[in-house]
């Protein structure tokens, strides 16, 4: 006996129209108030640090001489980034080891494209090799690709970590008369355009496979009845497709016949086009390496931070430090970098120069002045800024409640040495919480 | 007795007969309320489903290999791509044969994939992320689908299908995307390496939170088949496609069919 199927009673009614009405305000009033929210949402710059946890900026990476320039080009014309970033000694232990590292820019996706990029000197096409205390100085050209003004940062990415990024600037690309263009010689000696090559071939490909699949899909769907076929193939083995009730009859088998044999005959006609177009194809290249050592700097001093406090309300920033002076000339404490910001002993002109303005500020060091040779000092550091609760470097309330930060010396010989020290951070300020 | 056995076995053929013309006449049977009308809807509406079905498996498993040319490898693309994409064609074999003895699911759901494939990558890659569409083309699976329906038409199988039709597949969507890949495979002279128009575009559309490190291309130690690597990866794809097929059968009979039969009357 045949199966027949029906979907289970539900009555409509007058109460139910009106309910489905009630339902259909509703649904308006919601997608009106989503359209209000959306419309009134500003757009989001940052690149989501200040999100990250303070041990994942300040106990990891120390970016220092960063410059961002020219900070106003038009579209085509090129903007260098360059700097050094520290993989500090007190690397958090939560994390795994740093091994491998990448340095790019960090913008809001490809409104630049990035044309050069050495680390320690070499070219850098993809990562590297990273350990705990390099130092890894970066150029890095890129090209304005599209206007508007975009927040403009180096990164560098460590394996198992995820991408650190270091003090940014706003660039400023302008429209051009040019479109952009983005030339790039084959070793075959053709000069291909990189922003459209091939990508209409892809398409048009795709698409006469697409059409293939339609051909096939409206052959049995124009065909043939869709839904009431049920009522018979329920009533037959699976693997029986019934020529003779005419589900699958011998003229289907020959139309699929057809298009199948045009779907390989179009393959070996694209694939011959395609190798014969590019005969000579490489796999895509991976290469890592290691870069050349770069040195903290003529041994000068040891430094043992010996605590700190913090002030949220002021965003003040307090350290002690005991430097050894261990060289035959006086050294002084010029500069103090935590994560993505430099902190300058020293006038503006000096700070001007230390990195991006938004991530530099002022180092007070008390007692202020030269250590002797072999002299120990007890410094006071000292710092204000409002980057700390911007890019929350400083954590007040996490499982980790330390800083990293680097301290640079200086001698009277153009000498200088990075010396990274790690410090407890004690808050002045408790604030209650109710919720975990 | 030998009369006798032959006299059953005629009733039987007889009726059986009989049941199969029933068959033909409920096949062409002209009903009141469901007509081609019903056909259009369902095929029409469920192209979203199976399209964001298709296309969420396909990132799922395999989506960086299927966003960007420079992870288009030779090593690892065919493998994760022929696996991440039989899954749901699979499902709507299963489905679409079952019900109404079409050999059309893998191809609906390539169509479908295709459809939104190309609408994400045009509308949130290209116009608002900017990457160029000749850097983030999806790999189509259409050519595959054809191919994998028609091995089910011809052996009437799943179990056959999954034998033969997912090494088809594996291999027919290497191939038929092998020919747009071939030009991003050229060699060029940049930044001070050879390497090639691929990895140009990889290294400089900048991805700020996809380092070079994740790319995972040309890993392994697939190294001693005299540099034929792609070839080992090619029957390792069939496999895996094997496996994928199944989960597509597994997703078809358990969670798609048996779900709606508990909501059938059946009288």
């Amino acid at each position: 006996m045949a199966k027949r199927f029906v979907i289970g009673s539900e009555r409509v009614n007058v109460s139910s129209i009106l309910y489905l009405l009630k339902d259909t305000f509703t649904l308006f009033g919601m997608l009106f108030v989503l359209a209000v929210v959306v419309a009134n949402t500003p757009s989001a710059f940052a690149h989501g640090e200040a999100a990250d946890e303070p041990f994942l900026k300040n106990m990891t990476t120390a970016f220092f001489n960063v410059s961002v320039s020219p900070t106003e080009i038009e579209v085509g014309e090129p903007v260098k980034v360059t700097g050094s970033v520290k993989i500090l000694e007190t690397w958090p232990h939560t994390l795994e080891t740093p091994e491998i590292a990448s340095i790019m820019p960090v913008v809001p996706g490809p409104v630049f494209v990035l044309k050069e990029r050495f680390v320690n000197g070499t070219a850098a096409i993809g990562s590297f090799f990273a350990q705990k205390g390099g130092i890894y100085e970066f150029e890095m050209e890129l090209v304005g690709k599209e206007p508007g003004d975009w927040h403009v940062h180096p990164g560098i990415a460590v394996y198992g970590t995820g991408t650190l990024i270091g003090p940014g600037e706003w660039v400023t690309v302008k429209p051009s008369a040019e479109p952009f263009s983005f030339p790039l010689t084959l070793l075959s000696g053709e000069t291909i355009e990189l922003s459209t090559y091939g990508g209409a071939f892809a398409w048009w490909w795709s698409f006469a496979g697409f059409v293939l699949g339609v051909a096939w899909i409206l052959y049995w769907t124009t065909n043939k009845r869709t839904v009431t076929n049920l009522a018979v193939t329920v009533q037959l083995p699976v693997n029986d497709d019934a020529p003779d009730i005419g589900l699958i009859t011998p003229r289907d088998h020959m139309w699929m016949n057809v298009i199948v044999g045009v779907t390989l005959v179009m393959l070996v006609v694209g694939w011959t086009y395609a190798t014969s177009n590019a005969p000579v194809r490489w796999p895509q290249q991976t290469d890592w390496f290691t870069p050349e050592f770069i040195s903290s700097g003529e041994k000068m001093a040891e430094a043992q931070a010996s605590g700190a406090t913090y002030d949220e309300a002021s965003e003040t920033l307090e350290m002690k430090v005991q430097v050894t002076n261990v060289v035959e000339s006086d050294i002084e404490l010029k500069q103090l970098t935590i994560a993505m910001a430099t902190f300058v002993n020293g006038p503006e002109a000096e700070q001007a120069k230390a990195g991006p303005r938004d991530f530099v500020g002022r180092l007070e060091v008390q007692p202020d002045g030269p250590i002797a040779p072999g002299e120990t000092k007890e410094l006071t550091l000292t710092v204000s800024s409002q980057i700390f609760g911007a890019e929350r470097l400083i954590p007040t309330q996490a499982p980790q409640q330390f800083i990293g930060a680097v301290l640079r010396f200086e001698n009277g010989n153009d000498g200088h040495e990075l010396v990274t020290v790690r410090s407890n951070v004690v808050p002045t300020q408790f604030r209650s919480t109710y919720l975990p | 007795m030998a009369t006798e056995t032959t006299t059953v076995t005629d009733i039987a053929d007889a009726a059986e007969r009989q049941r199969r013309l029933e068959l033909k006449e409920l096949l062409n049977k002209k009903y009141k309320w469901v007509d081609w009308k019903w056909d259009l809807v369902f095929w029409t509406t469920a192209v979203f489903v199976v399209a964001g079905a298709a296309d969420i498996t396909k990132q799922l498993f395999a989506g960086d290999w299927d966003f960007w040319t420079d992870w288009k490898d030779p090593q690892w693309w065919p493998v994760v791509t022929a696996f991440a994409t039989i899954i749901i064609p699979s499902t709507l074999q299963y489905i679409q044969w079952t019900a109404w003895r079409f050999p059309t699911g893998a191809t609906y759901t390539a169509c479908c994939l295709f459809f939104a494939a190309w609408v994400g990558r045009y509308f949130q890659w290209d116009l608002a992320a900017t990457y160029p569409m000749n850097f983030v083309w999806p790999a189509s699976v259409v050519c595959a689908g054809i191919l994998m329906d028609w091995t089910l038409m011809k052996t009437k199988s799943f179990i056959l299908t999954s034998l033969i039709g997912a090494h088809v597949w594996a291999i027919a969507v290497w191939a038929y995307n092998y020919v747009p890949l071939a030009a991003f495979l050229q060699p060029a002279h940049f930044m001070d390496h050879v390497v090639t128009v691929a990895d140009v575009q990889g290294i400089a559309y900048i991805r700020s939170q996809t380092p070079e490190y994740l790319r995972l291309i040309e890993r392994g130690a697939l190294r001693s088949f005299l540099g034929e690597t792609q070839y080992v990866s090619l029957a390792f794809a069939g496999t895996a496609a094997f496996a994928g097929y199944w989960i597509g059968q597994f997703i078809g009979r358990y969670l798609a069919v048996w779900p709606i039969r508990r909501y059938l009357k059946t009288m």
